[in-house]
């Protein structure tokens, strides 16, 4: 059979090679013993029978070369011979070959990491069946939705197989010792069908167990059932208690499941979500509704639907079904990084590229060193396509190295990555060098290889033969084009560079601007804690406020604390509400048209402890009670707003309240403006009230109003160490109260800056490292024209040109090449800013004084790159110079 | 001597396995019954010959072995296998279609 006919020769070829190549040689000289014999029989001498023999048998290597080219597994056999040639050309450069596998591991190991990063983030599917079906319904596309418009979408809507709805909820966990406060969330029994997750251990919620008062179920999440369970599966079954009831775990859900992926993340159990008594409610919006799209329906044909459904609800019901936006579920989980983190892979991407154009550069300058080399080689029978192979074999050699490297360096980076991400990063800690990423350097570093190789290979192998073994070492005819692509690739590196330079000098912009951003209070000194009261004897009615009283007393007694104080939601870390209200004097709004303004509750003596200065009227008081007339402090924005020009103070507004009667509420103070929610959100309106006056936080019994944010200032600078008296503080009070998210003022503003941070930590040590990579490749390529220039400068000088005109000769060339580099950077660098539009904060995307700046500097750099090598050439001695020739 | 003709791609495997119908031969012996035979159109050098025997050895047309020469010189000899000969017949009944069609090609 001519396969197995194939297959003994490949392994005659590749183990017994020895054997085959003493044969080969043998037959050809047989072959050319026997022409001599058969010149001689014709009557040659025996000297010129021999001759004419060996000149017919012709070069004895090139034809033992050609056989071997036919070989089965010839490929396989010059690639090891080219991987063996290569490793022992770079080891006996050692200096080379260190300074170019670095500067690939430094490009390789960065995009690896990042890869890694953005694989896990953005292209790993999320953890549920068929994700891409998924869809959320939210308002404003991220907003809460009201119940009663839910139980109307869920009924009408036909492109939605299934729909369900999750609410925020964070309970306390009963056991031995103190209640811990665990993240949760409460979804409608439709949810879990609906992701198309199974439990791993138990079942999940029945249609019937989101009626009220049959729910007292809950599912656990892997990680809590781990850490409190000790991953014990008799666990399923077993009663627990949750704010002081008992519930009965029915399920744990598998390890990597997460849900919500977006909003409350961190949810560690779920319990089911009674509807049906808030059916009617469309105004308190608290849902997050989740759908799955029937077969054949797109999110188009939702999108479609939906704004019939709501249209016809918002006749019906004016105000409550505007602004309801259908996307798909991978869109909201990670829309607002994707562009952050194609940032940073295009940021990499070009650091990879700039370290392939240095060593392109480095290669093109061995190349020539190398000239007589492939010269012989080429005289010995290698043909070009096989001086180019064997080079483009070294180069990968190379690159795999570098790949290698760039693997160690990757893990380091990735690590130092997780550790110092802001939370924003959904499923970053799932990053890792998996099978997935370490294929995808592979062929990162085969490309790369590939991509800096192919060029110096190309130039390396064109040469005029005799020309080259003649004139030895000296510049042969291929100069002049090799040269020209060593200044094209210093062109383009400094574009890159530039590129890099300019992101990374507009996120130093945002980060000098994010060191001046006034929060509008004073954080330093502060120390907070959050205090749950729910399932504790002092949740009761009639207990809160005592209980709050009794711990601020307690707090306020600390060595240490100044003063001391508690809101709902704590500025730029807390949730924030909006509350529509109506100000008096102005007709009153159409429903669901009212102003809102960000709802605050306060303790008096906040704005004190926060650090917010009042800029006109009073705090409350504890005369500020319920009983007397409503109080209420507003933020300069809102005074602004609603009473422009004039005094605020004595003012009156209402609340648009659900359950409370409308109550005129009278201005008594204005307040600075706080920053809110995201670090880089404009001022909002903000409301203070008076937890003293507020029924819903003194009374009312379920939803989220037994939370309290404990806020103290104190006399140290480390605030911190104060957090375990302020737990001791609550607990002495009540121990079955939890304390949660102990942090000081300080901790919150940096992590609602860290976000610019953590980009510029990146871009910036991008932009280093292109910057420094660039430098070493013009100084190495001027350093390489100059001693190439040595003759003509030499000859210059002799013929009596002074030292500035050399030196002028010299740095033009460079700064042409500047010139064009840097143009083109800023043209692409301006195009590509843009994208950076949602990373800046207090900086434009073409910000003049960063483009000036970073341009001004690459100059210098590339300039100082040039001079070094150019003040040698201007000592060079003429007479050496000359003698050389 | 004419200058020696550019062998069509496969030309040269046809002519060797032809020439060894006649019974194994050693690699001069090949070439100079491959210039013989053609009139002296195709002086095959070792540079083309032996790439071709070796090549054609491990797609299974022929075998080697080492023997004696005429003159009692060990000498590389080949012979044609079975498979060997089902190529020559194959290659034949080709070379026959192409230069038929050749030839219909330059009459028109």
């Amino acid at each position: 059979m001519i396969w197995t006919s194939r297959l003994t020769s490949l392994w005659r070829n590749l183990v017994h090679r020895g054997q085959k190549e003493r044969d080969l040689d043998e037959e050809i000289r047989a072959y050319a013993a026997i022409l001599e014999d058969e010149h001689a029989a014709r009557g040659l001498p025996p000297e010129e029978a021999r001759r004419q023999a060996l000149i017919e048998v012709g070069g004895m290597e090139q034809v033992k070369e050609h056989v071997r080219e036919v070989r089965t597994g010839a490929l396989l056999e010059t690639v090891g011979q080219d991987v063996r040639y290569g490793v022992r050309t770079l080891a006996r450069t050692p200096g080379f070959t260190v300074a170019a596998v670095l500067a690939l591991a430094l490009g390789i190991g960065a995009t690896t990491a990042i890869f890694s990063v953005v694989d896990a983030v953005l292209l790993r599917p999320l953890p549920y069946d068929r994700p891409d079906r998924l869809a959320v319904v939210l308002t404003r596309g991220t907003g809460p939705v009201a119940p009663g418009n839910f139980l109307d979408w869920r009924r009408d809507a036909s492109s939605f197989e299934r729909m369900g709805a999750a609410e925020a909820w964070g309970t306390n966990l009963g056991g031995d010792g103190r209640p811990e406060h665990v993240e949760g969330v409460r979804v409608t029994s439709d949810i879990f069908p609906l992701l198309g997750v199974q439990p791993q251990l138990g079942r999940t919620f029945s249609a019937d167990e989101d009626q009220a008062g049959r729910g007292q179920v809950v599912v656990l999440g892997h990680r809590l059932w781990q850490r409190r369970f000790g991953a014990d599966a008799a666990v399923v079954g077993r009663s627990i208690t949750l704010d002081g009831v008992p519930h009965v775990v029915v399920g744990v859900m598998p390890k990597g499941f997460e849900f919500p992926p977006f909003w409350a993340t961190g949810a560690e159990l779920w319990a089911p979500l009674p509807l049906a008594e808030r059916a009617g409610s469309r105004n308190g919006q608290s849902l997050r509704t989740f759908a799955r799209l029937a077969p054949g329906a797109s999110l188009e044909k939702a999108r479609a639907e939906m704004a019939t459904i709501t249209g016809r609800l918002e006749r019906e019901y004016p105000g409550t079904n505007r602004n309801v936006v259908v996307r798909g579920l991978d869109d909201i989980v990670v829309g607002d990084v994707r562009s952050a983190l194609l940032i940073l892979l295009g940021a990499v991407g070009f650091v990879l590229l700039i370290a392939c154009a240095n060593v392109a550069h480095m290669l093109l300058a061995r190349a020539s060193a190398r000239h007589k080399e492939v010269a012989l080689r080429a005289a010995l029978g290698a043909s070009r396509a096989r001086v180019i192979r064997q080079l483009l074999t070294e180069s990968i050699v190379l690159a795999a190295v570098g790949g290698m490297a760039g693997v160690a360096l990757a893990a380091a980076v990735l690590r130092a990555l997780i550790a110092i991400s802001p939370g924003n990063l959904p499923r970053l800690e799932t990053a890792g060098l998996d099978p997935r990423v370490l294929a995808v350097t592979v062929v990162v570093s085969l490309v790369t290889g590939i991509a800096f190789g192919l060029a110096p290979a190309l130039q390396a192998s064109r040469f005029d033969l005799t020309g080259a073994l003649r004139e030895g070492e000296r510049g042969s005819t291929a100069g002049a084009g090799r040269h020209r692509l060593r200044r094209l690739l210093m062109a383009s590196e400094l574009a890159l560079a530039l590129v890099l330079l300019v992101g990374a000098g507009l996120m130093i912009r945002t980060f000098v601007a994010l060191r001046r951003f006034d929060p509008g209070f004073d954080p330093r000194r502060v120390v907070t804690a959050v205090v749950s009261l729910k399932g504790s004897r002092s949740e009761e009615p009639g207990r809160r406020l005592t209980f709050y009283r009794e711990v601020l007393d307690r707090v306020r007694a600390l060595p240490g604390v100044v003063s001391a104080s508690a809101i709902n939601h704590l500025p730029l870390a807390g949730d924030v509400w909006g509350f529509p209200f109506q100000v008096e004097g102005q007709p009153p709004s159409a429903p669901g048209e009212s102003p809102s303004a960000a709802f605050r509750v306060v303790l008096p003596g906040y704005f004190q402890a926060i650090g917010l200065p009042l800029v006109r009227g009073r705090d409350f008081t504890d005369d500020d009670r319920l009983g007397t007339p409503g109080t209420v402090i507003v933020n300069e924005w809102l005074a602004q707003r609603y009473w422009p020009g004039a005094d605020p103070i004595g003012k009156r507004m209402t609340l648009d309240d659900l359950d409370q009667n409308p109550e005129w509420l009278t201005v008594v103070g204005v307040a600075r403006n706080a920053a809110r929610g995201q670090w880089a959100a404009a001022p909002d309106e903000e409301m203070y009230l008076p937890l003293l006056q507020s029924r819903l936080y003194l009374e009312r019994e379920g939803g989220p109003f037994s939370f309290l944010t404990l806020v103290a200032r104190t006399s140290t600078d480390q605030p911190a160490a104060l957090g375990p008296s302020l737990r001791t503080a609550v607990w002495s009070v009540d121990g079955n109260v939890a304390v949660s998210e102990v942090q000081t003022m300080e901790e919150v503003v940096a992590a609602a800056t860290s976000s610019p941070r953590f980009y510029l930590l990146l871009l910036g040590s991008f932009a280093a490292a292109a910057l420094i990579l660039a430098a070493l490749g013009i100084y190495g390529v001027m350093s390489y024209s100059v001693a190439q220039r040595r003759n003509e400068i030499g000859i210059r000088m002799a013929l009596g040109a002074r030292r500035g005109d050399v030196l002028r000769l010299v740095m033009r060339e460079a700064v042409g090449v500047v010139a064009i580099g840097g143009g083109i950077g800023l043209a692409v660098a301006l195009l590509l800013t843009r994208l950076m539009g949602a990373l800046l904060y207090g900086v434009g995307a073409t910000d003049p004084i960063t483009f000036v700046g970073v341009g001004a500097l690459l100059a210098l750099v590339a300039l100082l790159a040039t001079y070094v090598p150019a003040r040698r050439a201007i000592r060079v001695d003429p007479l050496q110079a000359l003698r050389t020739e | 001597m004419a200058a020696p003709a550019n062998l069509l791609q496969g030309t040269l495997d046809l002519l060797i396995l032809k020439t060894l119908t006649l019974g194994e031969k050693h690699g001069v012996a090949i070439a100079q019954r491959i210039a013989q035979v053609t009139g002296g159109t195709f002086v095959v050098k070792p540079g083309s010959l032996f790439p071709a025997l070796h090549r054609m050895e491990e797609a299974g047309w022929l075998t080697s072995f080492w023997g004696e020469s005429d003159n009692n010189r060990r000498a590389r000899y080949y012979q044609l296998t079975r498979a060997g000969r089902q190529q020559l017949k194959a290659e034949t009944r080709e070379w026959g279609r192409i230069s038929l069609a050749i030839a219909a090609a330059l009459r028109s």
